[in-house]
């Protein structure tokens, strides 16, 4: 027997591979956690708030690394990109390739995790929201940036935002048939934020309905009308205009069956969740499965495994809500371990 | 609902004064609302309604209040709080509509069906006189003044066999009370006012 320690290698370093690298560290078995950016955090740490409690995402973060750097046993690889891997002795041998300088390394590992999360689908096939065209027509990343911008005091204060639910998502023509789950809720949290700025902005949602299945989550959608009056108006919008520099977003009320509209400064797409552009070849790589979408595919029976010695957690297999991801991040260290003791 | 049906309303310029009156005056809170139609489906009269309960409510999102003040609605409405007992976010619809109706008989505004508008006059004409609604008189009365001498008359026989209806007018102690509370009200002491 090789007495080298047994090696899991965590791909991408969002809340979900965190969370696992942290837990195989804390177990006793190595970890190396992989991560194409420069930061840590993933797309949580482009986000203004979060749900349901208006905490600062980038605190969880904080809180989360500082434990990292206090576990012996994960090892930290920013810039880096899985290039190949293959079978070796039992495991993978896998190589990372430093984005910065073009090197590469091999490293042996024992099991896989990918957790390289979701991404905002491409908008600009939505010509009649004018994304790309308006500039001030966002994407709801974009608008957690200007979210930031605004807390600080810098960028115009908005009159009126409007808030566009499902762009992408159950739309069978031109974007994807599911529900992307997560818009609801931070699309609440969007509009909730700029009331708390701007109290006196008319803040508009259009909605076909909400969905608000969580602990707290229909509270809080409820606290973001009844107590934040932000409006919202049942109905998917049929345009985006524009008129004497500002944006006008035409819908119908299908509460009563009359054409409204409503004229704002931003408009804010709520972009389906898409599995990232790379996790189709990583997990051709690995030898996992994944759907029609991209989306990685769990086995039967086993919600975080896709094949063998390679689990996924995280937005990689659907759209997370951090909480989530962080459950899926340990199920899935969970399942490493669990390999790990077994053998 | 205008005329203009077909130009989109520019929700950011309705102003939400009467939400906002409604909810300071009433302690009813339109935001409340998650717009299910509960109170629609089960209304007593929904099926005469020409804006139903949920509908009442979108009319004052728009701050629509000559559409609400017109409407036929607030006059065959039964205000019999099914739609309050049913609602899921408990908002008293029928104080709603107690509160526009006052508003509309105050601006001169009656139903536009005569017949509703002599019913609701006989209906508080008997409370003013005996303290409480006494129907036989009022149906004899109802049927009399619209020439259906035999409307219902079937219907008012079952009942009386039921002991469901008394031709004698039921007595009612502080009588003067009841009609203390007609002073100063837009219902003025004649009953028929019109």
């Amino acid at each position: 027997m090789r007495n080298r320690e047994k090696t899991a290698i965590v791909i991408g370093a969002g809340p979900a591979g965190i969370e696992a690298a942290l837990k195989i560290g804390q177990a006793g078995y190595q970890a190396v956690l992989a991560e194409r950016e420069a930061e840590l955090g993933g797309t949580l740490r482009q986000l203004y708030s979060s749900f349901p409690r208006w905490e600062d995402p980038r605190d969880l973060l904080d809180a989360k690394i500082r434990q990292l750097e206090n576990c012996p046993r994960v090892s930290i690889m920013k810039h880096s990109t899985v290039e190949a891997s293959q079978l070796h002795e039992g495991g993978f041998l896998v190589t990372l390739r430093d984005s910065r300088n073009g090197t590469t390394k091999d490293l042996h590992v024992d099991a896989v995790i990918l957790a390289t999360g979701f991404a905002l689908m491409d908008l600009s096939i939505y010509g009649e929201y004018g994304y790309g065209i308006y500039p001030e027509v966002l994407n709801a990343l974009e608008f957690e940036a200007r979210l930031r911008e605004w807390s600080q005091g810098s960028g115009q204060a908005p009159q009126g935002v409007a808030l566009i639910k499902c762009v992408g998502s159950r739309d069978r023509s031109k974007g994807n048939p599911y529900c992307s789950k997560i818009c609801c809720m931070y699309t609440a949290k969007q509009a909730g934020l700029v009331k708390d700025m701007f109290p006196d902005a008319k803040v508009y949602v259009f909605y076909m309905d909400y969905r608000a299945a969580g602990k707290e989550y229909e509270e809080f959608v409820r606290d973001v009308i009844e107590k934040k009056h932000v409006r919202y108006v049942r109905g998917r919008p049929a345009k985006v205009l524009c008129e004497n520099g500002r944006l006008l977003v035409r819908a119908e009320d299908t509460l009563v069956g009359l054409p409204v509209e409503v004229l704002v400064d931003v408009v804010v797409l709520a972009s389906a969740a898409v599995p990232h552009p790379g996790t189709r070849k990583l997990a051709e790589m690995f030898g996992a499965k994944t759907d029609e979408y991209g989306f990685l595919e769990n086995e039967r029976f086993e919600p975080v495994k896709a094949a063998d010695k390679v689990f996924f957690a995280g937005g990689c297999g659907f759209a997370v809500e951090t909480p989530l991801a962080l459950q899926q991040g340990a199920a899935a260290a969970a399942a490493v371990i669990a390999l790990f003791n077994t053998r | 609902m205008g005329p203009d049906f077909y130009i989109p309303m520019r929700l950011n310029e309705v102003d939400d004064s009467l939400q906002k009156e409604i909810k300071e005056n009433l302690g009813v809170d339109l935001e409340m609302c998650l717009e299910c139609g509960k109170c629609s489906g089960g209304c007593s009269n929904g099926q005469s309604f020409d804006y139903t309960p949920r509908k009442i409510v979108q009319l004052v999102k728009f701050n629509d209040e000559e559409t609400l003040l017109s409407m036929d609605a607030l006059w065959i409405c039964l205000s019999c709080q099914l739609c309050l007992d049913r609602c899921p976010s408990g908002i008293d619809l029928p104080r709603l509509l107690d509160y526009l109706r006052a508003k509309a008989y105050r601006k001169g505004l009656r139903a536009s069906r005569p017949q509703v508008q002599l019913f609701y006059e006989l209906m508080l004409s008997s409370v003013r006189k005996i303290g409480r609604v006494s129907e036989f008189p009022v149906i004899l009365q109802f049927n009399w003044k619209t020439g259906q001498y035999l409307k219902d008359a079937h219907l008012g026989l079952t009942m009386f066999l039921k002991g469901k209806l008394s031709f004698l007018s039921p007595h009612v102690k502080e009588k003067e009370k009841v009609r203390r509370l007609f002073n100063g009200s837009p219902v003025e002491s004649r009953g028929n006012n019109r």
